[in-house]
């Protein structure tokens, strides 16, 4: 009998997949816009740099659409009365958990990609340097309300959170 | 020295020792000064004259300063704050809660302790980013600075001195050669008062003396080489036992109710008080070459005691001097006031850590020798023979390897959690489990199929985490959910019965008041 980390219940927006392959895309096609210009450039064109080229292009793409099906699969989430706990990565895989008592900041954040599909991160931190959770890729109304509901719960615990 | 508001001034003698200390740049002006002039061809009467003004600018200056100081800084105690106003082209009022005080410092160079002053700072432990996290009384009379002490931590006036935690013993010494600065020590040594004579206008390396030196040198390398790393030793050996000697002669751990207070300074004497409750734990220390001789050192995991910014070389967490290994182990538990912690026996790590970690070492070994041979077969940049370095490395990284396994382990104390780790420096770190705000559990690949993971108590103090590093993923698991109860337990399967669910009337013991 051995003690297994079970998964949080709940998992990202399922429109998290789409912000993340755009995120890859956007990425993937600037680095490789860049390659292609100075492949034009600065060399004499050899054959072989092209097919280099245009092969790990290829295999980004592909890496960009593909993966972010198994992140969604990975990231979930969980907040109870007492604590938060999320588990995230895939190779690596860190489960991470504080207690409410010991929340100190609520945050709630959107970057201009993730503003199209509707989501938001929640950030909570606690009093150590490492040990900020964060909450990726929820429905931005969902994540406002965890936000609120989390300041509301750490407001009530008493405890200086130190 | 005070009036009826409450305030009152630094000491009056404070411009008496800005002049004393501005000798020490006098000294240096005035043979420099001499020297160019007697270079140009002045009198030495005139030259005489001079230096005797330069002198008296100095030192009035130095004088002035210290009396501006003096009028233009107020300090007062209130119920509730610890209040200074200062500066003169700039007023600056400063003001902290007294029950936010961590820690008062007490320092006094040799030049201030014949005057009769000490210098006073007050820690709040504030992580506040910019501003000052410190008080600074520079400087007031010893006995008001020791009152100031035990009114700002609380602490009942004059009761009869406990029999200290621990107190020097000059056998100690033979830990202080154990550092890598025993044996750069003498070149720098050199290197430091070379440079130091140059800027007073000697070139040691440049006079008759030194060429000669250097002929018979060359001459004879089979004698002078060995004799060149002998001297470097001794003098490296002399200079830290010196160093040793200073920081630590007259060094003494107290522990007061509710504080811990640390005495020492041959020279220049300090007195560090750290309130008990804000300590977080401690952890003992043990670099590689102190840990080969036995020795180690206590530090303590506290907030806000970062390093002192103006004093590099002072590490403020150090508690105790190097000093033998058990000795440490038992000033360690006393001042955790858990006295049957087995700090030198913990429980290790599963063999897969071990195998681990010989794998990551053999790994890295082959991977940069196939690489350093490749490129020096293809290409001419590296001489051929290159892939040999790498080669040659692998029992000693293969050492570390095995020793770093070996350092694993950990412990669940009444109060704390223990963690052991590291092999350069291998550090026990006890941290009290009240004091852990969350937990971080990572598992990489190579860990999962080993069946190790490592847990991470995240905290507010010291370095932020502290990791029980590669331990059985049962045992890993076991371990948080019973150092926190209540944290991790609701989010773990397959142990229920091992871990309550909800073990509300199992709480931590705190650490009692006093």
């Amino acid at each position: 009998m051995s003690a297994e980390l079970r998964p949080p219940r709940n998992q990202a927006d399922p429109r998290a997949v789409g912000w993340w392959i755009a995120q890859n895309l956007i990425a993937t096609v600037i680095v490789f816009a860049v390659a292609a210009a100075a492949y034009w450039i600065f060399t004499d064109r050899p054959l072989w740099l092209g097919v280099v080229i245009a092969a790990l292009a290829v295999a980004f793409l592909a890496h960009s659409v593909l993966t972010p099906r198994f992140y969604y699969r990975v990231e979930r989430w969980e907040v109870t009365d007492e604590a938060v706990y999320t588990r995230s990565g895939w190779l690596t895989q860190t489960w991470r958990v504080a207690p409410m008592s010991r929340i100190q900041t609520v945050d709630t954040a959107r970057g201009p990609v993730q503003r199209l599909f509707g989501l938001a991160d929640v950030t909570v931190t606690t009093a150590s340097a490492a040990g900020a959770i964060k909450i990726a890729a929820l429905d931005h109304e969902l994540a406002a309300e965890l936000a609120k509901r989390l300041t509301a719960i750490t407001q009530a615990t008493p405890g200086d959170a130190t | 020295m005070s009036d009826e508001t409450g305030w009152r001034t630094l000491h009056r003698r404070v411009p008496l020792g800005e002049a004393v200390m501005s000798l020490a740049v006098v000294v240096p002006a005035v043979t420099g000064l001499t020297r160019f002039m007697l270079g140009e061809d002045f009198s030495p009467a005139l030259t005489a004259a001079a230096g005797a003004g330069a002198t008296a600018l100095i030192i009035g200056a130095a004088l002035c300063h210290g009396m501006i100081r003096l009028r233009s800084t107020r300090f007062r105690l209130t119920g509730e704050r610890l209040e200074l106003v200062s500066g003169t082209m700039v007023r600056e009022h400063r003001s902290i809660p007294r029950d936010r005080v961590r820690s008062v410092d007490l320092k006094a160079d040799p030049v201030r302790r014949a005057l009769g002053l000490a210098v006073l700072k007050v820690g709040t432990g504030e992580h506040a980013s910019g501003g000052k996290a410190e008080l600074t009384l520079d400087a007031i009379a010893v006995r008001e600075a020791e009152a100031l002490r035990r009114t700002l931590l609380n602490q009942p006036a004059r009761e009869e001195p406990e029999e200290p935690l621990a107190r020097l013993r000059w056998a100690w010494i033979r830990y202080a050669p154990l550092t890598v600065w025993t044996f750069v020590g003498g070149a720098l040594v050199v290197g430091v008062a070379s440079r130091a004579l140059k800027a007073l206008g000697v070139e040691v390396f440049e006079t008759r003396a030194a060429a000669q030196a250097w002929d018979w040198f060359t001459g004879a390398l089979w004698l002078t080489i060995p004799l060149l790393v002998l001297a470097n030793v001794l003098v490296g050996l002399a200079g830290a036992a010196a160093v040793y000697a200073q920081t630590w002669g007259r060094y003494r751990l107290e522990q007061e109710p509710g504080t811990l207070r640390i005495r020492r300074g041959l020279l220049t004497t300090r007195s560090l008080t750290l309130r008990e409750s804000r300590l977080r734990g401690v952890q003992v220390a043990e670099p590689l070459l102190l840990r080969f001789g036995g020795g180690a050192r206590v530090k303590v995991v506290a907030g806000g005691l970062r390093k002192d910014k103006d004093d590099e070389s002072e590490d403020k967490a150090a508690l105790t001097p190097p000093l033998p290994a058990a000795e440490a182990h038992r000033i360690a538990a006393a001042i955790l006031r858990e006295h049957a912690l087995p700090l030198g026996d913990l429980r290790p790590h599963p063999r897969a850590a071990r195998t681990r970690r010989l794998r990551s070492a053999a790994l890295t070994v082959a991977v940069l020798a196939a690489a350093l041979g490749a490129t020096g077969a293809l290409t001419a940049w590296i001489p051929g023979w290159a892939y040999a370095v790498p080669v040659a490395v692998l029992p000693v990284a293969l050492w570390f390897a095995a020793d770093g396994a070996r350092g694993l382990g950990h412990l669940l104390g009444e109060r704390h959690l223990v963690t052991r780790s590291g092999s350069a420096v291998r550090r026990t770190v006890a941290l009290d489990r009240s004091g852990i705000v969350g937990w971080t559990i990572t598992e990489s690949y190579f860990q999962r199929r080993l069946g190790l993971l490592t847990v991470s108590a995240t905290t507010g103090a010291g370095d932020g985490h502290y990791d029980v590093l590669d331990v059985g993923r049962a045992d890993g698991l076991d371990l948080a959910a019973r150092a926190v109860p209540g944290l991790l337990g609701p989010f773990l399967v397959g142990a229920a019965e091992a871990v309550p669910a909800r073990a509300s009337g199992d709480r931590i013991p705190q650490r009692s008041p006093n």
